[in-house]
């Protein structure tokens, strides 16, 4: 009852959250917002000492003749989704802008509203209550691109919107297939997933394929992988730095926590049969955003494709369908929400202090901001990939896992991580050397801002020495 | 069954058409006024609510020889229709006031179309149906030409008139085939005649589908939709909210009545019963597509919601097929219907009192900017559009839930498939007026709405209802779905 109360305590807080968000004065929103989501930090951070690595489950009944059912699971998949969700949420609440200025209520309440449908998405172990969540989490992301966004929002969220929902509706389908599966093997209702695991396990056919195919499109669209990314690249360019900010560190991985929770299990082996095509379409997702990412021409666009580039190497872990394969690529997932969290931070706060938005030209703001510059660098280096940060661990692991499964997507990847490193760096040149031009007035950065950026450095680096403590109790 | 105790059953509709009557009465004592026939409506469906809940049957009672029935769902069904209508009566009187549409002739027709509906719904007799078909039709025709000095609104009256007129004779004609196939119009003896023969086949045959031609015209099922978005752009747009609930409950109920009106268990019925099938998957998908479809091209509001409920009778028949598979997964239809009629009520409730112009309807972009004026409609708005598209933590998700389940259910997975790649393409026409509300700055010359506090409660009460539905929906599935399983 103990885990329940904690679990669910994950669920309630922020809907309390949001609630308080209109009481609080206007004005002292973004401290309430940084305040009310360290506290969900902490309880998720609490729970994960108390749980240790015994996987918590624990379940409501909510509709028992569908057998729809508040069904929770905390374990090494999900916690170290949860816990990022929460750290994102305070990275997303501090920065500063419009929203903080025009309708801040409304700001901090889809905030929290978006921290309670990923969390709900991360926890649930039940197909609709995971679908329930999937979807609510568009909500807050239309409205925050809609009302904060810039120039061609409109097309852009519906874009985005319509594609995932494309994709989440056939995933619906899937999901009633299996639940209609169980049914007729077993006579009563259920979606939850381990039913619906040993449903799919003991049926074999045409019709399950058409269900994987129905997942792995959902989330495919999601993550995104070649050549389902149409929507990202507008929608990242057009929201608000803070939307931006979640949806490339938290909202990527909830593809990523889908493929790990439902697709692998449910289907493990559909998915062995079609792993020869999915890992040669990350590989490509991998060199073909990279080489997008060369040509963008600025800073927003370049990390948007940078983005898909690094998924890509998640998803050669997921794909490798090995144990350490799917560890590697919780642990490239995590490098890759801090490095992004980071680089989009940081990009805000230069944002702040010039516009920047043409790469073509030098900005030369190193030598005005050298310690936001120093943050930069770090973060940088953690996105190609250097030794000594969380994501070289992650990037190696997951290659060296998919050399198993396939050669040539391996090899492809691999070049993927050179021209990582072009890009970045023409990012990190053009925004921090060359002549300064213009009048350099805002100061560089702050107590609080320098305080969060060097908690993520540590994390980034500290785990870049010692990954098994992350990768120990998974899989 | 006494006598006594069939009136405690009929006593819902009673009290309604006493109610009517008491109406009528104010209309001739105190024309003028407008107060009174209001109170005395709402006061009737009150009641009527109350009856209903006191008066619940258990199981299908048989009354009048035959001629009606009274079960748990039409009760349930009367009572859902008096809580619209107690909506509509609070939520449109400012929107009678504007339109100069006089108080209680509209009410009392309002009560009389509801009055036509129930009756409608409990019918189970050919003869019956077509009476009652007629109290609901003709209320309706007349509601829909209220704006007299409104040409397009007289269009709507002349062609709802007109089509209905014509579905009208199309039903005598089926009734009168079927009565000629089978010797009665009563339909449990036409259940009993299908169960010792197949003689006069051809006959009934051709009777049935004309009967249900009748009524997919009725829900304005494709290819027999062309009239509605015309009437409802047309009709006052407090009497569109009550066409578009009231008459395709009642539509949809008389639709299931009608295809369980033969035993399709017997052996040699399946064939027949197969091609009926044919013909509703038929129509179940032209609606789907058609409905969808151009739902996305309109921007007039009510005809944007015309097509959008064209394209609910999609789903709405892909329930009944997987019911005609197996009879008890006509939950889903109850379902969806319960659902439907609640964020159609409160939607319409919405654009009748958005309309800035008194002669033109609301128009997509009347809506731009609204969220800068007013986030708190903007906020209702939202939820309806919400649960218009399917989206989780409103109602409109379940009823898409169960349609979609019963299908896979019934062996008709494709059609489930085919109403996901819908529901996407509906999903973009109803983001679109969120997308005009919120993202775009206000037009300074739009008119500022305004509301009466009646009206804005009404549209506030629909909407906890969607979401609260949509949060905690096992109460009223649990309802419906014992209902389903008594049938």
């Amino acid at each position: 009852m103990v885990n329940y109360n904690l679990l669910s305590a994950l669920l309630s807080l922020p809907v309390v959250g949001i609630f308080l968000s209109w009481i609080m004065p206007k004005t002292s929103q973004r401290i309430y917002a940084i305040f009310g989501s360290l506290v969900i930090l902490a309880v998720s951070i609490y729970i994960a000492l108390q749980a240790g690595d015994t996987p918590w489950d624990v379940k409501l009944v909510w509709l028992p003749e569908l057998g729809l059912s508040l069904n929770l699971k905390w374990d090494s998949v999900s916690r170290w989704f949860v816990i990022l969700n929460s750290l994102v949420a305070v990275l997303a609440f501090s920065l500063r802008g419009p929203w903080y200025r025009k309708n801040s209520r409304l700001f901090t309440a889809l905030g929290f509203f978006l921290m309670f449908a990923l969390n709900a998405a991360f926890l649930s172990n039940d197909v609709i209550l995971f679908y329930l969540a999937y979807e609510a989490v568009f909500i807050p992301m239309i409205f925050m691109v809609g009302i904060w966004g810039s120039n061609a929002k409109a097309t852009s969220v519906f874009r985005f919107f319509l594609m995932s929902f494309f994709g989440s509706v056939l995933m619906l389908v899937s999901m009633f297939a299996l639940i209609y599966l169980f049914k007729e093997q077993s006579g009563q209702y259920s979606s939850s997933l381990p039913d619906l695991i040993q449903a799919a396990s003991v049926k074999n056919g045409q019709a399950l394929h058409w269900c994987f195919l129905g997942f792995f499109l959902a989330f495919a669209i999601k993550v995104p992988v070649f050549p389902f990314h149409g929507w990202l690249k507008e929608v990242y360019v057009n929201a608000p730095m803070p939307a931006t900010l979640w949806m490339s560190a938290i909202l990527s991985k909830l593809g990523v926590f889908g493929f790990l929770r439902f697709v692998l299990p449910i289907f493990p082996g559909l998915a062995l049969e079609n792993q020869g095509w999915i890992l040669a379409l990350s590989a490509v997702s991998i060199l073909y955003a990279a080489f997008l990412a060369i040509r963008a021409n600025s800073p927003k666009e370049l990390l948007a494709y940078s983005s898909i580039s690094h998924l890509g190497f998640v998803m050669l872990g997921v794909f490798s369908l090995s144990s350490g394969g799917a560890s590697s690529a919780i642990l490239l997932s995590i490098g890759h929400t801090l490095v992004s969290a980071m680089l989009f931070y940081g990009l805000h706060l230069v944002e702040e202090r010039k516009d920047v938005s043409d790469l073509s030209v030098s900005h030369g703001l190193a030598r005005v901001y050298p310690v936001l510059f120093t943050f930069m660098f770090i973060a940088v280096l953690g996105a190609v990939a250097l030794p000594g940060t969380m994501n070289f661990v992650g990037e190696f692991l997951s290659l060296l896992h998919a050399f198993s499964a396939s050669v040539p997507s391996v090899v492809v990847g691999a070049l993927g991580v050179v021209l990582g490193a072009v890009y970045m760096l023409k990012f990190y040149q053009q925004l921090g050397f060359g002549e300064a031009s213009g009048d350099q007035t805002v100061k560089d950065l702050g107590v609080y801002d320098i305080a969060v950026l060097s908690v993520l450095v540590l994390i980034l680096i500290y785990f870049g020495f010692q990954p098994m403590l992350l990768l120990k109790g998974n899989g | 069954m006494d006598s006594f105790e069939s009136l405690s059953l009929v006593s819902p509709w009673l009290v309604l058409a006493g109610g009517i009557l008491a109406t009528m009465m104010i209309s001739v004592v105190r024309v003028s006024t407008k107060r009174p026939a209001q109170v005395f409506a709402i006061l009737t469906l009150f009641l009527t609510l109350l009856c209903c809940l006191k008066n619940m049957p258990e199981g299908t009672q048989v009354l009048f020889n035959g001629a009606m029935e009274v079960s748990p769902l039409t009760t349930l069904a009367l009572a859902l229709l008096s809580v619209l209508g107690i909506l509509f009566g609070f939520g449109s009187s400012r929107y009678l006031t504007k339109e100069k549409i006089h108080f209680s002739d509209y009410y009392h027709l309002l009560l009389i179309l509801i009055l036509g509906a129930s009756i409608l719904m409990c019918a189970k007799d050919l003869v019956v149906m077509f009476i009652a078909l007629e109290v609901m039709s003709l209320p309706a025709y007349t509601l829909a030409g209220f704006r007299r000095n409104d040409a397009r609104s007289n269009e709507a009256a002349i062609k709802y008139y007109i089509t209905g007129g014509t579905l009208g004779a199309v039903f005598l004609l089926g009734a009168s085939f079927v009565f000629g196939a089978t010797g009665s119009t009563h339909l449990a003896d036409i259940f009993l005649w299908s169960q010792g023969t197949t003689a006069n086949f051809g006959l009934f045959y051709v009777g049935h589908v004309l009967l249900l031609i009748a009524f997919l015209f009725k829900v304005a099922a494709v290819p027999f939709h062309f009239w509605k978005p015309d009437v409802y752009e047309g009709a006052p747009t407090a009497v569109t909210g009550v066409m578009a609930t009231v008459v395709t409950m009642a539509g949809f109920v008389v639709l299931a009545r009608l295809l369980g009106m033969i035993d399709s268990a017997r052996i040699e019925w399946v064939p027949y019963f197969e091609s009926l099938k044919q013909l509703i998957r038929l129509v179940a998908v032209l609606s789907l597509v058609v409905g969808s479809a151009v739902v996305v091209t309109q921007k007039n509001l009510k005809r944007m919601l015309a097509y959008s409920s064209i394209s609910h009778s999609g789903y709405l028949l892909l329930g009944l097929l997987a019911a005609m598979t197996k009879p008890e997964l006509i939950y889903s239809v109850w379902i969806y219907l319960f659902g439907y009629s609640l964020m159609t009520c409160g939607l319409f409730l919405l654009i009748s009192q958005s309309e800035p112009r008194e002669d033109a309807g609301t128009e997509l972009v009347d809506l731009t900017g609204l969220f800068k004026r007013s986030p708190f409609r903007t906020l209702l708005w939202t939820i309806f559009l919400l649960s218009m598209a399917g989206m989780p933590l409103t109602i409109g998700f379940f009823t898409k839930y169960f349609v979609f389940l019963s299908s896979l259910d019934a062996g008709e997975g494709i059609f489930a498939v085919v109403a996901a790649v819908c529901a996407v393409v509906g999903a973009y026409a109803y983001l679109r007026p969120i997308a005009l509300m919120v993202m775009r700055d206000a037009d300074p010359t739009a008119a500022s709405f305004k509301t009466s506090f009646t009206g804005q409660l009404a549209v506030v009460i629909s909407a906890l209802g969607v979401v609260g539905w949509g949060i905690m929906p096992n109460l009223v599935i649990q309802i419906l779905k014992g209902i389903a399983l008594q049938h």
